[in-house]
């Protein structure tokens, strides 16, 4: 039983990672912007290019591959996101072209690495230490410590750096941010920068863990969202616990039932949380529209 | 022959899927990523039934269609509650919880191993077993359909779905109760897909989950969107687009393992550019 509790806290930390970097974007954005699931799988895969097949070292390609997907979303951005923009598109019709974007980008990564699952992993396989009766890995370990911290550190930013303010500004309202001089073409490229910095680590920390798949993306990014509208807008307080919910509701069912269902429990958690709660925890609409 | 016949009842099948789509994304103006999991409904509701049981496609059509419409009522009476964003979020949601209870409950689905040996559709002892008959079946489904929906539309019914889409707070102050003529056309959507399932399942004659993942669902959404999200005609024209376009593919000569990777990337593109040309109409800033 206590090894559930590292299970859920582990899960946890990357659904709360997932859903930190994809709020960081959304502030901004305004969309769900579902081409966030490429920078989860792009950072995995540029790991996988650099640590295996050009053969750095491992501590030279992550930062290398980070820095790699963090520009391909900005091109992204500045390719297809800026010139709809500039049409007056509406958001659920940026919505439908970042799904296009999900669709062409995930088909590209399997086009070159193929569909077969891989992984960047050169080390051998140990068994975990034994810590209060519980195994856990050094792989594991090292996900726990850079979550805390990259959860930590995007949160400082948010809340203390002049960025971060920015950011809000803008997120709450682009006209009057404009209007005092903020640019929301500069906190949008900042909360990329962010947001897919965090979605690449967070991919790496997946792969390094288990394997990666050009479409393990797409599953990620829909427990961060799951997380993210069970807790709601609010403050990261209640994405921990949004986090924490669907993480514990997902280990439960696969202790009880089979892990194979963990994947229905997450949606069926959001339907039935949201039949009761339609704005998650912080209670918080995503928009200004309420019908 | 038989490979041009073969396209025809596909061209068929996405073009129910796609128009039942129609009634949801392009008159009420909700983006459905379900529609995929309808059409899994309907094609495992009647191949159970008719493979365990032995009953007659006439009774299991409309068991399939009453249980996703059940599925449906169930699914848009939570979504309705939420705004856009997360109405796509829960769609897709059920979407991946029909697909997962199609793919793990072992004992009545099989699972990945799917139904072999579906019956072929027979009504009153007329067995629908050569290609072309299929294909005339089909499309008298298609024209059933089409029909429904373009007199459904061209209703007062239709005419406030209309309003819905371009503004709902508007059309809730002239007294309509807007959550409930959402939850109808996706009811009615629902059990529209669920015809196309029935249909697959009696022609392929054997069922697994793959056919009904979230990829299908996107494909039949892009259908929507390429053809013009409420243009029942040019949904028909986009869905025989894109359903031939990877044969095309192969004509020209690229490997099979290629072709589905350039299928998928080329609907992605076109989905962008749509999205562009649509932009270009709307010259007037929304009001904010």
């Amino acid at each position: 039983m206590g090894q559930i509790f590292v299970y859920v806290f582990i899960s946890c930390l990357l659904y709360l990672l997932v859903a930190v970097s994809f709020r960081t974007l959304y502030l901004v954005l305004k969309f769900i912007h579902i081409a966030h699931a490429i920078s989860i799988a792009l950072g995995a895969y540029f790991s996988y290019l650099f640590a295996i097949q050009l053969s750095l070292p491992l501590f030279l390609s992550i930062p290398i591959s980070i820095l790699f997907s963090i520009a391909f979303m900005l091109l992204l951005n500045q390719l297809v996101y800026n010139p709809l923009l500039k049409r007056r598109v509406e958001y659920w019709q940026m919505l439908i072209a970042s799904l296009g974007v999900y669709v062409v980008m995930q088909n590209v990564i399997s086009l070159i690495w193929g569909d077969n699952m891989l992984s960047f992993r050169t080390w051998p396989i140990k068994e975990g230490y034994q810590i209060l009766g519980v195994f856990i890995t050094d792989v594991q370990s090292i996900t726990i410590i850079v979550c805390l911290l990259l959860v930590g550190l995007s949160w400082l930013f948010l809340e203390r750096t002049s960025i971060g303010n920015k950011i809000k500004a803008v997120s709450s309202n682009p006209e009057l941010a404009g209007i005092v001089g903020i640019s929301k073409e500069k906190a949008v490229i900042w909360s990329i920068i962010i947001g897919s910095g965090l979605a690449a680590c967070a991919g790496i920390l997946i792969a390094a863990d288990t394997d990666m798949k050009p479409t393990m993306g797409f599953n990620w990014l829909l427990y961060g969202v799951v997380a993210m509208i069970i807790g709601g807008m609010g403050k990261l307080r209640y994405l921990v616990f949004g986090a924490l919910l669907l993480a514990s509701a997902q280990h439960l069912s696969a202790y009880y039932l089979e892990s194979k269902w963990m994947n229905a429990t997450a949606y069926i958690i959001l339907i039935v949380f949201l039949y009761f709660r339609p704005y998650g925890f912080s209670s918080q609409p995503l928009k200004k529209a309420e019908i | 022959m038989d490979y041009i016949l073969h396209l025809g009842i596909l061209i068929c099948i996405y073009t129910i899927l796609a128009q039942s789509l129609s009634l949801v994304a392009g008159y009420s103006g909700q983006i459905s990523l379900a529609q995929a999991g309808f059409y899994g409904i309907g094609a495992y509701v009647s191949a159970l039934i008719t493979v365990n049981l032995g009953f007659s496609v006439l009774l299991t059509l409309p068991l399939a269609m009453i249980l996703s419409g059940i599925i449906a009522y169930i699914v848009s009476k939570v979504a309705v509650k939420t705004v856009d964003d997360y109405y796509i979020i829960i769609t897709l949601g059920i979407q991946v919880v029909i697909f997962s209870i199609m793919n793990n409950w072992q004992e009545v689905t099989r699972g990945p191993l799917g139904i072999p040996r579906i019956p072929s559709f027979s009504i009153f002892g007329l067995e629908f077993d050569s290609k072309i008959s299929f294909l005339l079946l089909s499309v008298g489904f298609v024209v059933l359909v089409w029909f429904i929906l373009h007199h459904l539309t061209k209703s007062p019914f239709g005419r406030v779905l209309r309003g819905l889409r371009e503004d709902e707070v508007y059309t809730k102050s002239l007294g309509k109760n807007v959550g409930n003529y959402k939850v109808v056309s996706f009811v009615i959507s629902g059990m529209l897909a669920s015809i196309a399932g029935v249909l697959y399942a009696h022609y392929i004659s054997y069922i697994d989950p793959s056919s009904f993942t979230i990829n299908e669902s996107i494909f039949i959404l892009s259908i929507v969107i390429i053809g013009g999200m409420r243009k029942l005609k040019e949904i028909f024209f986009a869905a025989a687009f894109l359903v031939i376009l990877p044969e095309a593919l192969r004509f020209v000569g690229m490997p099979s393992s290629i072709a589905a990777n350039m299928r998928q990337i080329i609907y992605g593109l076109a989905l962008i550019l749509v999205i562009y040309r649509m932009g270009s109409k709307q010259s007037i800033p929304s009001a904010s």
